[in-house]
């Protein structure tokens, strides 16, 4: 799941999925909430899964915490 | 007769409606414009729920339309307007400044139709997975908080990520924005800058004079340091936070500060120095003041011309 995301987000940037760090915040990885916005509907269609984002679901790890407790 | 999806939607006459504008668009004016066919919104801004309730209440009195509220996101109160608008049974909610999907299966489960703004195709997406029964897709040349993408570019791009009906807002004041909005994929427009000069506006005179004086190149965008980028009327206020916002020894905090209450201040006190008037692009072509009705009938009457007289274009 994890790596999916990773590279779902590594797409978006243009890098290397190595060059993401799952433990910063979005706005930390370069990310602003309608970058956000565009990769929660990716990763809702590649994990048919519903996200509701909220403020506290702010990086990558807790977001595929998230998921999984799903 | 120019009728849309968004008049059975909405259950009203025509597909205008009046954008919640902070301080601007109250109990008076979202009547005027719900018992001119239109529908009229209330700003929640930053009230408190009762503050909110006792707008609803006022327009409850003077129309017995439909009419919405719009909710600002980023307000401290969201989480008492949110319930508030639950309980008066709120026909419309738009909201604004942020992503409204936390609220939405509440709003929806009091039988509220919630109808997001939304700067981008992919928002526009994700409160149409969450049940929005139709979104405003605004474009930056709107008055307040803006986000990048513009109208033209923004529209067709949130109706083909869609299925639910698309509202166009931003830099429309007549027929020919309506008529313009319909081509692009929309349904209806939301229209801020023009209401201001109504004449159920109670927004201060000078205020109204000010939009009426505007020419096309009479707003700036300031505040995209903080994040939120705002479209207003260049004045004394407007053009010295721009130059704060350039200069490195003013930090954030400052900037917030100089800015706290700017909006009161015009729409209230039309205090033309210090004031911030958060107006569009389009106050260039707003220029008679009139009531409600003369207004939606003017950019409905506008619209249907132009379109029945479209065919001229094809040979």
């Amino acid at each position: 799941m994890k790596e999916k995301i990773v590279d779902i987000i590594a797409a978006y940037k243009g890098v290397d999925a190595s060059e993401i760090a799952t433990d910063k915040s979005f706005a930390d990885i370069g990310l602003d909430s309608l970058d956000v916005a565009e990769l929660v509907m990716q990763i809702e269609d590649a994990c048919e899964v519903e996200i509701d984002i909220t403020p506290e679901l702010n990086c990558i790890d807790k977001l595929v915490e998230y998921i999984e407790s799903k | 007769m120019l009728k849309t999806k968004l008049c059975e939607l909405l259950e009203i006459e025509y597909p205008v409606m009046q954008g919640g504008m902070a301080w601007v668009a109250d109990a008076y004016l979202a009547a005027a414009v719900s018992n001119a066919g239109g529908l009229g919104i209330i700003a929640g801004m930053n009230s408190n729920g009762e503050q909110l309730r006792a707008q609803i209440r006022k327009a409850k009195e003077l129309t017995n339309k439909p009419f919405g509220v719009n909710v600002m996101l980023m307000s401290p109160f969201v989480e008492e307007t949110a319930a508030v608008i639950c309980e008066e049974k709120i026909p419309v909610v738009t909201t604004g400044a942020g992503n409204p999907t936390r609220f939405m299966a509440a709003w929806k489960e009091a039988g509220c139709k919630v109808i997001p703004v939304v700067p981008s195709a992919a928002l526009a997406k994700m409160v149409e997975r969450r049940g929005a029964s139709a979104v405003i897709a605004e474009g930056g040349e709107s008055g307040g908080h803006i986000g990048e993408l513009h109208t033209m570019a923004l529209v067709p791009q949130v109706c083909e990520a869609v299925s639910i009906p698309v509202i166009a807002a931003g830099g429309i004041v007549d027929g020919r924005g309506l008529a313009a909005a319909l081509m692009l994929g929309a349904c209806g427009v939301q229209m801020g800058t023009r209401f201001i000069v109504a004449d159920e506006c109670t927004a201060h005179d000078n205020f109204k004079e000010k939009v009426l004086a505007a020419k096309d190149i009479d707003t700036l965008v300031t505040g995209k340091r903080l994040g939120h980028p705002c479209r207003a009327l260049k004045n004394d206020f407007s053009r010295k936070f721009a130059e704060m916002e350039y200069d490195m020894t003013v930090s954030n905090e400052e900037l917030e500060q100089y800015g706290a209450g700017a909006l009161r201040r015009a729409v209230v006190e039309g205090d033309l120095k210090t004031g911030s008037f958060l107006c569009g692009e389009c106050a260039g072509m707003v220029k008679e003041k009139m009531s409600c009705r003369d207004i939606i009938q003017d950019v409905v009457t506008g619209a249907e011309a132009l379109l029945g007289g479209a065919s001229q274009w094809l040979k």
